[in-house]
C-alpha cells in the first residue's frame, strides 16, 4: 500500500504544492457533514462560502489556461459564464428539461461559441484579441437583451428554486479539482508545451510543425466548456438570471486579477490568488459595500505595477522584481546547493 | 426617401462626434502605445463637469469647454506623470489592465458623489432647422461643428508646431527621437494631457444629446477602439470616416430595424471591429503607424 502510493506520488511528480492540495482536499471533503441547524463552526453560508470560492478557483484555473498558458488575454471571458447560465435557464424555465442535460446542453452551447468567435477572434494579435473578446462581451450582452422570446430579454428568467447546499458544495469542489488535475496535466503533456511554446513565440511554434491555430482553439473550448458549467450552476443556484447580472463586466476582470495575484501560466497561481481574493472580499469589503468597486480598482492597479510575476512567481528563484528579490534575501538561505 | 436622407443626416452628425471623440484614444496609442481602456471614464467625466456648470452655475454646455479643457489636460498631465510613466513601454497587458483599473475607479467614484441616477445638460441652441422635407437638429448641428474645428485645431497642431511635430516624431520612432534631444517623457506628458482634455471636449459635447451616468463609459470605449483599429492610430481623416461608418450604421440599424433601439449598435461596431481586423489590420488609413506594429 505504502508502496504504490509512493509509486504514484512518484508518477504524477507530485511536489510541495501538490501535496498541499491533497491536504486541503481530505479537509474540504467531510465539511457539509458538520452541519447543525445551530451549528457554530460550519453554516450554512459559511457553505455557500465556499462553493462560492470554488466556483472562482475553477473559473480562474480555466482563464489561466489561455491567458497565463497560451499567452492571449481574454478580456470577455464571462460571455461563456453567461451562455452556460443562459443555455442551462431557457432550458429549463422554457422547456421544462430536468437540471442535469440543461446544464450540459448549456456548457456544449458555450464549447460551441467558443470554436466559432476563437476561430476568427484567436487569429489577432495581442491587445486586439483582448478587445475583440471584450467586444464579443458586450454584443453578446445586448444580443441576449434583444432576443425577447427566447430569453425574456431584461426582464429575465426564473429558474425552478431548488436549495441544497450540500449537493452544490459538493459539485463545485469536485469541478474544481477536476479541473487542477486536468490543467496540471496539460502542463506536462505535449499539448501544453505547446501552449506554452505559442506563448514565447508563436511564429517560432509554427515553424516547428505546432498547428497553432487549432492549439489555440482546442485550449479556448475546453475553457469555454467548464466555464459554461460553473455557469450553468450559478444559474440554478441563484434561481434567477438576467442580462446584467449574468454578463457583468467585473466578473473577467476578477478573473484577470486573481489569476495575475497568484502567477500567470502556473497551475497553482489562480487557485491561491481567487481564494485569496474571494476571503479579502468576504470578510474585509463586505462592511465597506460602497467602496467595493473603487478598492478592486485600485488593487488591480497594485497587483500590475508591484506583483507582475503574481505570488507564485515573486516566491520564486527566478523573480526578476523588486518586492520578489528582497523575498529571495530575507527569507532564503544564501547558498543553497543540490545535494 | 426623406426617411433616408434625414437618417443620412442623424448618421453623420453622430458620426462627427465620434470623431472628435476618437481622437484622444487614437493618439495615445499611436504615440505612446497604450491602449486607454478609461477611455469612456474621461468622457464620462468631462460630461460630469458640464453637467455640474450647466446646473449650478447656468453655463451653457458649449461655454463649458473653455474650463473643461485646461482641467481635463491638467488631470490627464498629472496621471501620466504619477502613473501612466510607469507601464509606457511594457507589455500590452499591464497597461490595459491599468487603465481598465483606472476606468473602475472614476466610474465608482462619479456614482459615490452622485449616484447612478441619469443626468441631462439643457442648451439653449435647441429646436430643429426644417429644411423641405427634413430637419437639421439644432444642438447636433453645432457639436458637428465643434468636432469639426477641433480636428482642424488638433491637425494644426501636430503638423505645425514644434511640439507637435515632436509629438510625431516619438510615434514614428522613439530611438531616434530621444537621440536628436526630444524630452520623451515631456512629450509623453503633454500628449496624454492633451489627448485627455480632447475627450473631455468630446464628453462636453456628448452632454445635451444623451443622457449622462457613471456607467455611460465602456460601450464608448469599445466604439473608440473600433474606430481606431478601422481608420488606423492617430489619424485625423481616418478618424472622421471611420466615425461617420460607425454612425450611419448605427443610426440606419434604429430607423429601420424598429423595436431593437440603438442596443445593436455596439454589436455592429463589434462586426465592423472584427471584419476590419481579419482584413485589413493596418487601418484604412497610414495615420502615425500602422496598428500591427503595436506589440
Amino acid at each position: 500500500m505504502t508502496r504504490r502510493l509512493a509509486e504514484l506520488w512518484l508518477r504524477y511528480n507530485l511536489n510541495r504544492w501538490g501535496f498541499i492540495f491533497i491536504v486541503l482536499l481530505l479537509l474540504a471533503l467531510p465539511l457539509p457533514q458538520f452541519i447543525a441547524p445551530d451549528a457554530k463552526l460550519v453554516s450554512n453560508s459559511l457553505l455557500f462560502s465556499f462553493t462560492q470560492m470554488f466556483m472562482l478557483v475553477t473559473l480562474a484555473s480555466n482563464w489561466n489556461l489561455t491567458g497565463g498558458f497560451t499567452g492571449y488575454i481574454d478580456f470577455g471571458h464571462a460571455v461563456f459564464f453567461g451562455l452556460g447560465a443562459y443555455g442551462t435557464g431557457v432550458m429549463m424555465s422554457q422547456l421544462g428539461w430536468p437540471f442535469w442535460p440543461s446544464l450540459f446542453f448549456g456548457a456544449v452551447i458555450a464549447a460551441i461559441f467558443a470554436v466559432l468567435i476563437g476561430s476568427a477572434t484567436l487569429r489577432l494579435k495581442g491587445p486586439y484579441f483582448s478587445i475583440a473578446m471584450l467586444g464579443t462581451f458586450v454584443a453578446m450582452r445586448e444580443f441576449i437583451r434583444v432576443i425577447k422570446p427566447i430569453t425574456g430579454g431584461g426582464r429575465g428568467l426564473t429558474l425552478p428554486p431548488y436549495l441544497n447546499r450540500p449537493l452544490f458544495y459538493y459539485l463545485t469542489l469536485l469541478l474544481a479539482v477536476f479541473v487542477i488535475l486536468m490543467i496540471a496535466r496539460i502542463r506536462k503533456t505535449e499539448f501544453g508545451a505547446s501552449l506554452i511554446a505559442i506563448r514565447e513565440d508563436e511564429v517560432g511554434a509554427e515553424m516547428r510543425g505546432i498547428n497553432t491555430t487549432l492549439h489555440k482553439i482546442t485550449a479556448f473550448w475546453i475553457a469555454a466548456f467548464f466555464t459554461g458549467l460553473i455557469g450553468g450552476m450559478w444559474a440554478y443556484q441563484n434561481t434567477f438570471i438576467d442580462p446584467d447580472v449574468v454578463f457583468f463586466e467585473s466578473r473577467t476582470v476578477e478573473l484577470v486579477m486573481m489569476t495575475m495575484l497568484g502567477g500567470l501560466g502556473t497551475v497553482a497561481g489562480p487557485v491561491i490568488g481567487a481564494a485569496t481574493i474571494y476571503w479579502l472580499r468576504d470578510v474585509v469589503w463586505a462592511n465597506f459595500l460602497q467602496y467595493h468597486l473603487i478598492v478592486q480598482g485600485l488593487l488591480l492597479i497594485l497587483i500590475v505595477l508591484f506583483l507582475p510575476e503574481g505570488i507564485m512567481g515573486t516566491l520564486g528563484d527566478k523573480s526578476g522584481t523588486t518586492i520578489g528579490r528582497i523575498v529571495n534575501r530575507w527569507f532564503r538561505k544564501p547558498a543553497e546547493e543540490a545535494p | 426617401m426623406d426617411q433616408f436622407i434625414q437618417a443620412l443626416i442623424n448618421g453623420v452628425m453622430l458620426g462627427g462626434f465620434y470623431g472628435a471623440m476618437v481622437l484622444g484614444f487614437s493618439v495615445i496609442w499611436g504615440v505612446m502605445g497604450v491602449i486607454n481602456l478609461a477611455h469612456g471614464e474621461f468622457v464620462m467625466l468631462g460630461a460630469y463637469i458640464t453637467w455640474v456648470l450647466n446646473k449650478q452655475y447656468g453655463w451653457d454646455p458649449f461655454q463649458a469647454i473653455v474650463v473643461v479643457f485646461p482641467i481635463m489636460f491638467l488631470f490627464g498631465y498629472i496621471l501620466q506623470r504619477i502613473l501612466i510613466n510607469r507601464i509606457v513601454e511594457r507589455p500590452h497587458l499591464i497597461s490595459l489592465l491599468v487603465t481598465f483599473g483606472l476606468g473602475i475607479i472614476f466610474a465608482n467614484i462619479v456614482k459615490l458623489i452622485y449616484t447612478a441616477s441619469p443626468r441631462v445638460t439643457e442648451s439653449a441652441l435647441g429646436g430643429f432647422w426644417p429644411v423641405g422635407n427634413v430637419t437639421f437638429p439644432v444642438t447636433k448641428t453645432y457639436i458637428l461643428i465643434t468636432a469639426l474645428i477641433i480636428m482642424v485645431a488638433l491637425w494644426i497642431f501636430l503638423q505645425n508646431t514644434r511640439l507637435g511635430k515632436s509629438i510625431r516624431a516619438a510615434a514614428q520612432n522613439k530611438e531616434a527621437a530621444r537621440i536628436v534631444g526630444i524630452e520623451i517623457k515631456l512629450v509623453y506628458a503633454v500628449t496624454f494631457g492633451l489627448c485627455i482634455g480632447l475627450t473631455g471636449i468630446a464628453g462636453v459635447l456628448i452632454s445635451p444629446t444623451q443622457a449622462i451616468f457613471p456607467f455611460m463609459g465602456a460601450p464608448l470605449t469599445l466604439k473608440a477602439f473600433a474606430i481606431t483599429a478601422m481608420s488606423g492610430l492617430g489619424s485625423i481623416p481616418g478618424a472622421l470616416f471611420g466615425g461617420i461608418v460607425l454612425g450611419l450604421v448605427e443610426v440606419f440599424i434604429g430607423t429601420y430595424i424598429p423595436g431593437v433601439g440603438t442596443n445593436l449598435g455596439i454589436v455592429s461596431s463589434f462586426v465592423i471591429l472584427v471584419a476590419v481586423l481579419v482584413t485589413r489590420p493596418q487601418g484604412l488609413f497610414g495615420g502615425l503607424k500602422p496598428a500591427t506594429e503595436v506589440s
